[in-house]
This record gives C-alpha cells, structure tokens and sequence, in this order.
C-alpha cells in the first residue's frame, strides 16, 4: 500500500516537474497580463500603470490589462496579487506604500519578501509645501517655527506613506507637526493654498499647477528637479533617507525566471519611446527606469529604514 | 470672450470632436444604466483610448461619458428602482414610483430635461464666471465643509415617511455601518473582528443594490401567489401620462434652476461630489414645494430636483479644475489625469496657454448636453418597453444585473457576499418598517463628515472659538434650522384631517 502511494506520488510530481518544464518553455506572454492597481482610477499609480500597460501591450502582443482593485489602502489588491498564479499573469503595481510601508506599519497577509521586482518607470520627490503667502520663507524658518507643535501639515492618513516619510523628516530636524489628514493630497494641497492648514507634503503631479501657479512656495524637496530650480533638498538640511514615491511593476515570489527577464527587456523597449517618456514627464512624475540586483538592494534598504522607523513610532 | 467661444465651436464642428462626443454619450449612457457599473469605470476603459488623439475629441469624448453616465444612472432607477449611481436613489424614489403608475415615459422625460437644464445652466457658470467661484471655493476649508454637510443630513427630514424616529435610528445605522473598515485619517480599523476582507468597509456598490433593490425581488416574490398583486406593469395607454408638456416643464423650472444653482455651488468646492448636492436640492424641493407629501411617491418636482442637481455638479467640477487644478471627486480626478497627459496643465494658465483646445472643450460640453437631449430621446420607446416587460422576466434580469454589478466593480468575489449579506438586511429594514433612504443618506455622508471633522478638529485643537469664527458656520446651522423647522411644520400640517383633494401626480 505504502509502496502504491510512493510511485503515485512520484508520478504525479515527475508529470508536474515536466508539466512545469514546458509551461517555462513555452513562450510568455500567451494570453493577457492582468495589472492590478491597488487603488481607485486616476492617481498617480493608476495613472503610469496604464501609460506602462498601454505600450506594454505593443511590445508584448497580447492585452495588458489594468484593474483596479482598491480598498484597505492598498492592501486588498497588494494581497490579491500575494497569493494569485505565480505564472506571470497577474502583476501588482508596486509602489513605496503598498510594498513598503503598510508591511511595516500595520498588519498584512503579506510583506515585501512575497514579491519579485520587475521594474521600476518613475518617481515622485516628496516636497513641503506652503502658500505663497506663508510666514515660513525658508525650511529653516518652518522647522523654527514647528518646534513649538503648532505648524499643521497636511497629509493622507496617519498610517499612508506620507505621515511615515514626514515624521522620519520631522524626527531628524527636530520639530513635531501637528497634521492634518485628508482623503488625497490633492485635498491637502486645497487646504494649503485655501490658507486652512499651513504646509502640507505632496509629490509633483499634486503639487506642481499650484507651484506654477504661482499659488504655493516649495521649501524642501528629496531631490532636484528642473522644474523647480532653487529648491534645497533634504540632504542640504543634513536630512538622510529617500523621500520619494515610486511606481514600478512587481510580480508574486516564484513566478519563472523568464517572465521577469522578458518584461524587463520589453520594458527597456517602452522606456525609450519618446510618447512614453512625454506622457510620464506630463505628470509630473519623473522618469526613473530601474530594474536588477543594484535596484533590489535599495528597495531592501529602504525596506530596513522603514521597519526602523516603525519600531520607533510603535514605542512612543 | 465671445470670439473665442465662437472659435471653440468651430473647432467642434468637425468630423473627430462630433464621432468622440457622440460614442461618449452612448457609453456613457449604458455604462450608467446598467446597476454597478458607473460612469468612472467606462472613463478609465477609455482612458488610453485618448492619448493617441487630439486633446479636444480626447476629453470631450471623456466628458460626454461623464455627463452621459450621470444621466444613465437614472434610467435604471426609474425603471427597475435600481440607481446605476449613487446621486441617483432619489431618482429612483419619486421615478420608480411613476413606472408603477405606468407613467415610465414621464419620469424618464423628467430625469432627462432636468438632467440636460442643469448642464448647460452649470456649462455657462464655467464658461463665463469661473474663476470668480473658484476663489470662494477655495474659502471653504474642512471646517465650513463639516456645517454644509451637517446641513445635508437635514434632508433625512425629507425622505423619512411617517416615522421621524424610525428614520433617525436607520440614519444612525448607517452611520454606523458607514464607519467598518480602516479609517483613512487613523488607519485604525473598526468593527473588522479581523476579517481582513472588511478592512475597506462595506462597498457601497453591492451594498446599495441590496439595501434597496434586492427586497423589492423578494417582495415580489412573496406575492407570486396573491392573485390581487399586479405583477405586471401596464404602461398607461394616455399619451400625455409619458411624456412632460411645456406647462409641466416650466411649473418646476423654478425649481430646476434652484436646484442646479445648489448643484452649481457644491460642485464647485471640491471633494463632495454629486450625491450631497441631490440632497439638498431635494430636501430643498420638497420644503418649498405646495404638496410635499406626494414627494417619494412619484412626483415630478422631486425627479426634477436630483437630476438637475447632480447633473449641474458635473459641469460645475470642472471650475476648481480648470481654474484652480483641484479634481473635485474621483471622476475629475481622472479626467484630470486626462489633461496632463494630453501635456495641457489644468490652472488658471490654461485660458492663456491652450486657448483654442479650452474653449473647443467648453462648446463640446455644450453639444454634448444636445447629444445627449436627442440621443436618449431616441432611446425612450425601448426603455419604456422595458417597464412594461411582465415582472417575472425583469426580476431575474435585476437579480443577476445585481450580482454580477456587485462582482466587477472591484472584481472582488467578497463582495457579492456583502450583496448577500445586505439583502437580508435590507428585507428586515422593510419588514420592521425602518427606512433604507434615510440609512443610505447617513451611510454616504458620514465619512465625508467624519474626514472634514477630524481635520477641523486638527486645525483648531484648543482653540474652539474657531469653529464660528466663520459666517459659513452661521449661515448653515442656520439653514439647516430653517430645514427642520419646516420640516416639523409640514409634518404638523400633514397630520390635520385628510388633504383636501388627491392628485395622482405632483404638478404643483
């Protein structure tokens, strides 16, 4: 009986191992990606996940299609894709909260172990912002000032990426706001220019039209943009970390080898198109093509700061 | 000015702008008819559709989707009570009611010629005085938010029936259901018992359909052996009962232009979407209108009133857009994303930088709202066929619209169980007498207050004299005591020996 059970069993794994062998073999892609974007159409990430999919889909010969499946600040969709085919048909539009932040700073069915990165397209420097007509001229006169526990700041929700990356900021020069959360930061940037809260942390496409617009002051921001010349960045405030939102691509551990090697190389393709790269400067978001080992690292860093950060935040 | 609209319109006038605008207001129109699937979805569908094309039958055919889904939204809830979007379950309230009195036509003409008067009213405020009500809107802050929506819940007095209390306590639970899941200003959950599946809360698609339709299904079927229940519906054989004459149209025109006004106002503060503005405009309606008991029980005044709102938000959402570079709900949000992509920047710069493109989209809001007149005019006969169609075939058409609405708007198979789960709430609401109207209301509007309360609650901290040192804040609580006040006064006059003469329909 014993012995009956053995060779099934072996059967069955040899008639998987081959079955496994020739679906890797096999050409991917041969049916349609579907890319779930774990929030609500029309932000950033939805945004550049369908501007990547639309010319994905010419590259790839088959539909790239984006779903969004939003909820639980992102971690529904982030956990749909977790435990979904690890066949490379179901991709998740990975980004600094849903695959950084959230593992850290609440509960989740998954962490940033549960993913292979594919690639990354852009990102966005996080700012602080203020109205034109602020008190504050400079980021030192802001941090001054909100060292008293008076200065409101506008972010998403006390667990989104924006409170974590402006408490990591606050916490090294020294001051502690007072915040304000609002639905999106686009509400927070309302706010900020409709003089109810004084600075908010926002990323370019939220931020930029009131900036050209002449309607809100840039005081600090993660790094230097063209758009916005003169502005200090964080490390010229001696302020060390990443403060930027991203958006890339992420597939679930133990998909094949070959569908992140191909859609890499097919990306690499997409990221020279001039279209592409116009659509994402249009944004405001900028163009930061980035995929392999060197990447990996970073994100993995970044991943330790922020478990740092909420073993901080847990203990106060 | 003038010769710059003159412009826009030639620059509409051609083969591209006319195909995009006429495709987008029929997409619009069936995506927002058909229960579950929303305006928004069709928009994102359509979204990379748009990049390959001139910016001007880019959007304009993304915003005659827009406008097109808001209408269409109405069509199923006056046929089958089924609002395909939220701002329209007071359409389905006063409209539904007329199907059963085979009067489909009627609110069907009602919903549209409302839904096309607040769009152009709201189409000329944007063209010719945006930016002035864009600097107001900006004066509205959390804390002025937090009195206009207070205001808001004031229309529960409206839509309860003979009960107050009974619609306060259904209101209370939908407050209360209103705050399962993650809060997005703590990130704490609530009421989940760890069931990750509820940390985003009850979807309001699945949960709409079966708080207010799926009981209507069991009803029916309930009755399936009382011989006297008319489970078919007739359309009235008299053809003025299916359609609405010049007279009936200018008797509320009146109240299509106050309610668009009101519809104006709110959609230009951003972040509060249409279904506020269809409350107050109904609310409104109703406490100025002769016989405000025939509201809910298929008056036309109050199809009128939601529909003209709620369309009047559409066009007025764009202002903080256009002039400011706010999306003022999730639909602008998009169309906003739209914009930037075309490389056009929505800010004041705009009326300067892409003269030509703005205004051609400003005279393609206009033809849109003529498309759409004639386009669903032509679809009348077959929906008004529809109603007639006997209930047994409509029910199980409704139950699986139902499910299968509940199951794409996140693909989410969790919740078709909170469809399950909400039917048998909603048929117990029935069966106990408590009011599904008042228990939406307070399920829609409790987290915008809740957001708006916590960040006038963060601004202010101590110093509590803040919270009315705004007028907003004396203006509206004074409204708002206007607004029960009268309400009181209705009720009290309500109840005085039965009214003098019944009509069969609101014309008042």
């Amino acid at each position: 009986m014993m012995k009956w059970t053995k060779t099934f069993t072996s059967i069955a794994a040899a008639l998987a191992i081959s079955l496994v062998t020739v679906s890797a073999q096999a050409e991917y892609p041969k049916k349609p990606i579907n890319v779930i974007v774990p929030w609500g159409a029309g932000g950033d990430s939805d945004l550049t996940t369908r501007v990547w999919a639309d010319a994905m889909e010419k590259e790839l010969g088959v539909p790239v299609v984006v779903i969004n499946k939003a909820g639980g600040g992102g971690v529904i969709g982030t956990t749909f894709v977790a435990n979904a085919k690890k066949d490379g048909y179901t991709l998740i539009n990975a980004g600094l909260s849903n695959v950084l932040v959230t593992p850290n700073f609440s509960k989740t069915p998954y962490s940033f172990d549960s993913f292979v990165p594919v690639v990354k397209f852009t990102a966005v420097p996080l700012g602080i912002l203020v109205a034109k007509d602020s008190e504050f001229k400079t980021f030192d006169d802001f941090i001054a000032a909100a060292k008293t526990n008076k200065v409101t700041q506008g972010s998403w929700g006390a667990a989104s990426s924006g409170t974590i990356l402006a408490n990591i900021i606050a916490d090294q020069a020294g001051y502690t706001p007072k915040f304000v959360h609002a639905n999106t930061t686009a509400e927070s940037m309302v706010s900020v220019i409709g003089g109810h809260i004084d600075s908010a942390v926002s990323f370019p496409p939220a931020f930029g039209p009131h900036v050209k617009a002449d309607r809100a002051r840039i005081l600090v921001m993660n790094s230097k943009m063209d758009a916005y010349p003169g502005v200090p960045t964080f490390a010229d405030y001696n302020i060390k970390g990443s403060f930027e939102g991203w958006s890339g691509i992420f597939a679930p551990k133990g998909v094949p080898e070959e569908v992140v090697t191909t859609l890499v190389e097919a990306t690499k393709k997409v990221m020279k198109d001039p279209k592409v790269l116009q659509a994402f400067n249009n944004m405001g978001a900028v163009v930061d093509f980035r995929y392999g080992e060197d990447w990996v690292k970073d994100l993995k860093e970044t991943y330790a700061i922020m478990g740092e950060a909420a073993a901080k935040m847990k203990k106060k | 000015m003038f010769e710059n609209i003159i412009q826009g319109f030639a620059t509409v006038f051609a083969v591209g702008p006319i195909v995009g605008i006429i495709i987008g207001v029929t997409v619009g129109i069936i995506f927002g008819a058909i229960p579950g699937v929303s305006g928004i979805m069709a928009i994102a569908i359509m979204l990379p559709l748009t990049f390959y094309v001139d910016p001007v039958v880019g959007i304009t055919m993304l915003l005659a989707v827009y406008k097109a889904g808001i209408y269409g939204g109405s069509i199923s809830a006056i046929l089958i009570n089924t609002p395909g979007a939220a701002a329209a379950f007071l359409t389905a309230q006063d409209g539904h009611a007329l199907t059963k009195a085979g009067k489909s036509g009627k609110a069907l003409c009602m919903a549209l010629y409302a839904s096309v008067t607040g769009e152009m009213l709201s189409t000329l405020v944007l063209i010719f005085v945006a930016a002035p009500i864009s600097l107001i809107s900006l004066k509205a802050g959390p804390i002025e938010k937090v009195y206009l929506l207070l205001f808001a819940f004031t229309v529960i007095g409206s839509v309860t029936g003979e009960s107050i209390s009974r619609g306060l306590l259904s209101t209370c639970l939908g407050m209360l259901f209103a705050t399962v899941g993650m809060s997005s200003i703590t990130g704490a959950t609530r009421f989940t018992f760890g069931m990750p599946e509820l940390m985003s809360g009850f979807t309001f698609t699945p949960m709409l359909i079966g708080v207010l339709v799926m009981p209507e299904v069991i009803m029916a079927i309930r009755k399936r052996h009382n011989p006297q229940a008319n489970l078919g519906l007739t359309v009235s054989p008299n053809p003025e009962d299916n359609r609405i004459s010049w007279k009936e149209y200018r008797s509320v025109l009146g109240t299509i232009i106050k309610s668009s006004g009101i519809g104006t106002i709110l959609g230009s503060l951003p972040g509060l979407g249409s279904t506020p503005a269809a409350f107050l405009a109904y609310g409104e309606a109703k406490r100025t209108a002769k016989n405000p008991e025939m509201f809910g029980k298929g008056s036309i005044r109050g199809i009128a009133a939601a529909e003209s709102a709620n369309n009047a938000v559409c066009a007025a959402a764009m202002i903080p857009m256009l002039t400011l570079s706010i999306p003022g709900d999730d639909v602008t949000a998009l169309l906003f994303g739209a914009f930037l992509i075309q490389g056009i920047t929505p800010g004041p710069t705009i009326f300067f930088e892409h003269t030509q493109v703005i205004y051609g989209i400003f005279a393609g809001f206009l033809l849109t709202d003529l498309v759409l007149l004639v386009l669903a005019r032509i679809g009348f006969k077959f929906w008004t066929k529809v109603a007639s169609v006997p209930r047994h075939y409509i029910f199980p058409c409704v139950t699986i619209f139902a499910f299968a609405g509940a199951f794409t708007a996140n693909q989410n198979i969790n919740d078709v169980m909170i469809l399950i789960l909400f039917t048998m709430f909603g048929f117990g609401m029935r069966l106990v007498g408590l009011n599904p109207a008042a228990y939406l209301i307070g399920f829609i509007l409790t987290p915008m207050l809740e957001q708006n309360l916590d960040q006038a609650v963060a601004i202010v901290g101590s110093e509590y004299h803040l919270y009315f040192t705004t007028p907003f804040a004396w203006i509206f609580t004074a409204l708002a005591a206007i607004s029960v006040y009268s309400t009181i006064r209705q009720r009290k006059k309500a109840k005085r020996p039965v009214m003098a003469k019944e009509e069969k329909y609101d014309l008042s």
